[in-house]
């Protein structure tokens, strides 16, 4: 969203503005389960994840101030570590771990955007996300799906491709290094 | 013990929560005592706060959102309030089904005396038609001075019509009125004006909006008489979310 809107919206969720809540949830809903579900590749606890981010933001949301990140990553951010948590708490991972097959999640890491959804309010700062996905090499590119939109960590990510773990540190480094340059220009969320 | 070399390798690992739980333990430990890579975390994360948008977007299930605003909203007013609800719901009920009553009685009375009022008893008829069918029933208290009354709304999801009862209120206060709204997605929409009757519990059949897009709740407030466009201006009452 724009920044005046976002500055608008924040401080109307603050005064606990019901209707700016209303408005959040049509906006954020989508992307916050396109982050749980593909980590959890589960609806009912993508679900359950979206509930708890809107539940814990609606709790801690304060007006606009410059230590405050922007409130869309905010939102991405704490259902990110919900949807690694209730990851890392899985005893099932080992199914999981063996039912991903890599040229699943090459394909997935680079789905084609689909034009009709292109008025879709956030899918400029989606495309343009994954056009520095597309910019990596492959290698590094499906350790980033793997590890960051599939939630596994260094560990698992090594067994997963059978290289050595010091290999997959390098890769996603890299990776890492070069998308904080991309995408550090991404300052809001134009509608 | 690790050396803060090792830490300045993995703080985008840490960022963005890709280290083994073990390395993440000791990377949390480390944060409290380095000013260094806590600011560089969170530089790391100020710098990648897009990435999570790399995933595809999941459209939400029928009813998803709305779920989410009468949760979060639910958990708002339940520390404050949560002794009241479950009174509030019992004199509700019991305040609306005296009224409805009461009208069904009325209107086999005016059946049998005045056969010529058709058209009014099948008005009737429908509006018990939606208490009867309602799947869902909505109640929030309210409070105007020192009374404390009800709004109640028995929503027919097949027809999308709503059956309003609003009852214990007093007069409305000098210079002001009681409104209706809808709380659609897009704006408040402004519904029925409710002329109390202290006597009785007030009740109207509506159906929804045809502006504002989807409707997630409704609301009553008390507005200046001449306030008949816009938003509300008048002091909010209650509201309820579907």
């Amino acid at each position: 969203m724009g920044l005046e809107r976002e500055t608008a919206l924040r401080h109307r969720l603050a005064a606990r503005d019901e209707q700016a809540l209303v408005e959040l949830v049509n906006l954020a809903t989508p992307w916050l389960l396109g982050v749980a579900y593909g980590m959890l590749q589960d609806r009912d606890e993508a679900e359950d994840v979206v509930m708890e981010t809107f539940l814990t933001v609606w709790e801690n949301i304060a007006p606009p101030s410059g230590g405050h990140p922007g409130l869309m990553p905010y939102l991405l951010r704490v259902a990110r570590h919900r949807a690694i948590d209730r990851l890392r708490g899985r005893r099932r991972r080992e199914r999981k771990l063996s039912a991903a097959a890599p040229s699943e999640w090459s394909r997935q890491a680079v789905a084609p955007v689909v034009p009709d959804e292109a008025g879709h309010p956030g899918w400029q700062v989606h495309t343009q996300v994954h056009a520095a996905l597309v910019e990596l090499p492959a290698e590094q590119r499906a350790a980033v799906q793997l590890a960051y939109f599939q939630g596994l960590t260094h560990s698992e990510i090594a067994a997963q491709l059978g290289i050595p773990l010091g290999t997959v540190k390098t890769r996603l480094r890299l990776a890492f290094t070069r998308l904080r340059i991309t995408l550090a220009g991404l300052k809001e969320w134009v509608l | 013990m690790r050396s803060h070399e090792w830490f300045v390798e993995h703080r985008v690992d840490y960022a963005t929560g890709v280290l083994d739980a073990d390395d993440a333990l000791t990377f949390e430990a480390h944060l409290p005592h380095c000013e260094e890579c806590r600011r560089e975390v969170a530089r790391i994360e100020a710098e990648l706060a897009w990435l999570p948008m790399g995933s595809d977007p999941v459209a939400p299930r029928p009813g998803f959102r709305r779920r989410i605003i009468q949760r979060v909203l639910e958990g708002n007013r339940s520390r404050g309030q949560r002794w009241l609800l479950p009174a509030a719901l019992a004199a509700s009920l019991l305040l609306a089904a005296g009224g409805w009553y009461a009208g069904d009685q009325r209107a086999r009375a005016v059946e049998a005396a005045f056969a010529g009022e058709h058209v009014r008893l099948a008005a009737l008829e429908d509006t018990l038609s939606i208490m009867r069918g309602a799947g869902r029933v909505l109640q929030a208290s309210v409070q105007v001075g020192k009374q404390r009354g009800g709004l109640v709304i028995f929503a027919d999801e097949v027809t999308h019509r709503w059956n309003v009862v609003v009852h214990g209120l007093p007069p409305a206060p000098a210079g002001g009125r009681y409104q209706f709204w809808f709380i659609c997605a897009d704006e408040m929409v402004r519904g029925a004006e409710v002329r109390v009757d202290p006597a009785r519990p007030m009740m109207f059949t509506t159906g929804m909006p045809e502006r504002g897009g989807t409707v997630m709740g409704a609301a009553l407030t008390v507005e200046p008489v001449g306030a008949t466009d816009g938003p509300p201006q008048g002091k909010p009452l209650a509201h309820l979310m579907l």
